[in-house]
């Protein structure tokens, strides 16, 4: 049967010759096709995703804005400035940073330079800015809260300016009176004024960390504290705590802040029979508490800082 | 098939000269939209013997062709010759497997493997495999033998091969202009396809296509080629002679083949002489006529006299009833088709090109490239296996692919 025959395979073909050609053995003609071949592939993948990508994008604009909706916002004024903020600041303070013109719409507004605005106060520390169409402006901050106030030059006048808990010194826009009488004011401290508003405080991270393990753990005690020096924390690794009753208390920055008080907290019921109040407990000697009752010259409790700020 | 038409090459790298037409291809018709033509140097008998000059002219000839179309060629069909080339025969015969002795398509796939598996010596590869018609129980059958019934089915394959460092030469001269070598196609074959007809190839016919280095012949019975071969000789060795006795230089001595060659003796008077420029200037020579003629005849007697002897039984005139047919630019040598009639005894006349062929293209030496456009053409067309409804649709759909 033909089924069971071998079959011996064909000879070689001259389509087996290999007929690739490297550029070098081609002519310069040869070369110059090649070049234009690839070229060309390139050139159609290019328009083919070109296309492609133009497709896509053209789909999407439609999907996502419609077609009519810009001629339509074109011709309607915002109506509606809606904020939404952690802090206390409101719309009328948003109006007034934002400055709109009458009758703008939606769709000339610059939403970049808005938000630098809405930043250069200082007490804004993100903010996010949406146009709602057709009329309305969303408004999204999220604001700084204040650690410690600071006397300083605003704007040709002298006044009390607020201190974040990352250095950042700002106007403190509605915040209450009886809110900022609870803060101590920051002395010891050289601020530097860049164009329109000063340098973040250095290592107002440590005092901050004081200010709040003291306002949670003894409450008691923060509301005796009426200045916080930063004047011997680089040199001396010291944060210095003047009092109502005009007891200055040290706080070493090494050691840690809760013991510090605890002990703070045990003196200062020890000591509250005695006539006089201390004048100065050391608590940055380590285990060692240094209590001083030596009399020392009147203390000047007007902040260092309004002396010692640099306009 | 596509929309956008395919524009082919068809490259004759000649020992005279390379010529290389393009045509535009539809998939429904051919038309020849450019032409290009170049003396050909690094070739001697057919063969690439100087890669870098060879490839100049060829591109140079390439070039031309594309700047004539206004097309970039796609891909080349090329014209293969040389002395290289040669053939054999090699039959199977199976026994029909159905029991109702009906011949099925695995029998015809069988018998035509048997037929083509004959191993070549190293460094051969193969050209073309040419097959016979079949025959089943002795008789021929034109057409596929598919549910013909039959006890024993035959075909046999004419074997075309070459030395494949050659066949790469070729073939690496047009890579070397970054085109594809897309179908590998026998001078002889190429333009027998032209200048012969359906019906003289059913009855019988044989094809010289005499060139500057080689004469390339193919033989045609029952329809289809039955012997090709190749004659490393050709109008080059009539130059040659003429050169070496009439002590000419060889440009002078084709110049005298070209005005006054002649393949038979017809001029009786020794006296008559010609002139070599025929302007009387310095340098200017007369000959005798009879000489020239003695020269050319003795030598184009000879040539086709080596075709007859390499065809052997394969010829008789019994079996060539519509003759010899001449083409190559050696053909227009004035009574060649006498002297090819005498020596083969059957009638012989020069090859034309069929009618539509635009008259600058009639020329016999560009036969050879018309042919093979349109050999090259029906070939790719003939790709797809002659079973058909093998493997069932998805066969079907695969092949759809592969052949898109």
């Amino acid at each position: 049967m033909s089924k069971d025959l071998h079959i011996a395979p064909t000879a070689r073909s001259w389509r087996e010759i290999p007929q690739p050609v490297k550029p070098r053995a081609m002519s310069r003609e040869g070369k110059w096709r090649r070049m234009t071949s690839v070229l060309r592939a390139m050139g159609a993948t290019l328009v083919v995703g070109g296309v492609a990508w133009g497709l896509w994008e053209v789909t999407r604009t439609l999907q996502e804005t419609p077609r009519k909706m810009p001629e339509a916002a074109r011709a309607v004024a915002i109506k509606q400035l809606e904020l939404r903020t952690d802090g206390v600041l409101d719309n009328a303070w948003l109006a007034r940073t934002l400055a709109l013109p009458k009758a703008v719409s939606l769709m000339e507004l610059d939403l970049q330079s808005l938000r630098l605005r809405l930043m250069a106060s200082g007490q804004v520390n993100a903010a996010t800015l949406t146009k709602n169409f057709p009329d309305t402006l969303k408004v999204q901050v999220g604001e700084r809260s204040p650690v410690a106030r600071v006397m300083a030059n605003w704007r040709g006048e002298s006044r009390a300016l607020v201190v974040a808990r990352d250095g950042v010194v700002f106007e403190g826009v509605g915040y209450g009176a009886a809110m900022l009488a609870t803060l101590p004011w920051l002395d010891g401290v050289k601020l530097t004024r860049t164009a329109d508003h000063y340098q973040p405080v250095e290592n107002m991270g440590l005092v901050a960390e004081l200010l709040a393990r003291a306002r949670l753990d003894a409450e008691h005690l923060y509301q005796t504290w009426q200045v916080v020096s930063l004047a011997r924390l680089e040199s001396d690794g010291a944060i210095e705590v003047r009092t109502k009753p005009g007891t200055t208390v040290v706080f070493g920055v090494n050691g840690d802040f809760l013991q510090q008080l605890a002990k703070l907290d045990y003196q200062w019921e020890a000591l509250a029979t005695a006539p006089n109040p201390p004048r100065k407990i050391d608590l940055s000697l380590g285990r060692e508490v240094s209590v001083s009752f030596q009399p020392l010259p009147n203390f000047n409790l007007v902040p260092h800082s309004l002396l010692k700020t640099k306009l | 098939m596509s929309s956008r038409p395919t524009f082919l090459g068809a490259v004759e790298i000649g020992t005279s000269k390379i010529s290389v037409l393009v045509g535009e291809y539809t998939g429904r018709e051919l038309a020849i939209i450019g032409c290009g033509e170049c003396s050909s140097r690094g070739v001697i008998k057919g063969g690439v013997v100087d890669y870098k000059a060879a490839s100049e002219c060829t591109h140079s000839a390439l070039e031309q062709a594309e700047r004539d179309a206004g097309e970039r060629i796609d891909h080349v069909f090329l014209a293969q010759t040389g002395g290289h080339l040669e053939g054999f025969y090699n039959e199977a015969t199976v026994t029909v497997k159905a029991l109702d002795n009906m011949i099925d398509a695995g029998d015809i796939r069988t018998v035509c493997d048997l037929a083509k598996s004959k191993e070549l010596p190293t460094g051969r590869a193969v050209v073309h495999h040419i097959r016979r018609p079949f025959r089943v129980d002795g008789s021929l059958v034109s057409s596929m033998p598919e549910n013909i019934g039959g006890q024993r089915l035959e075909v046999g394959y004419w074997t075309v091969h070459g030395q494949e460092q050659r066949l790469a030469d070729n073939i690496h001269v047009i890579r070397g202009f970054n085109l594809e070598v897309r179908e590998l196609v026998l001078a002889s074959l190429a333009a027998g396809h032209m200048v012969t007809t359906p019906e003289e190839r059913r009855h019988g016919v044989l094809v010289l296509d005499i060139g500057a280095g080689t004469t390339d012949y193919v033989l045609y019975r029952d329809g289809a080629p039955h012997t090709t071969g190749v004659v490393p000789v050709g109008g080059t060795h009539l130059t040659n002679d003429l050169s070496i006795g009439l002590r000419l230089t060889d440009g002078q001595a084709e110049k005298l083949k070209l005005r006054f060659g002649r393949a038979s003796v017809t001029t009786k008077d020794k006296a008559t002489k010609v002139m070599l420029d025929g302007n009387f200037a310095i340098g200017d020579r007369q000959f005798p006529q009879q000489a020239i003629e003695q020269i050319t005849a003795a030598r184009t007697w000879e040539l086709l006299e080596v075709v007859k002897k390499k065809l052997g039984n394969a010829f008789s005139p019994e079996t060539c009833a519509a003759g010899v047919v001449l083409t190559g630019g050696t053909a227009k040598l004035a009574g060649i088709a006498d002297v090819a009639a005498k020596v083969f005894g059957v009638s012989a006349h020069l090859g034309e090109a069929p009618t539509w062929v635009s008259e600058n293209l009639r020329d016999p030496a560009y036969h050879t490239s018309l042919g093979l456009l349109y050999y090259g053409v029906s070939s790719q067309a003939d790709k797809s296996p002659p079973i058909r409804r093998v493997g069932g649709f998805i066969d079907g759909v695969k092949r759809l692919f592969a052949n898109s």
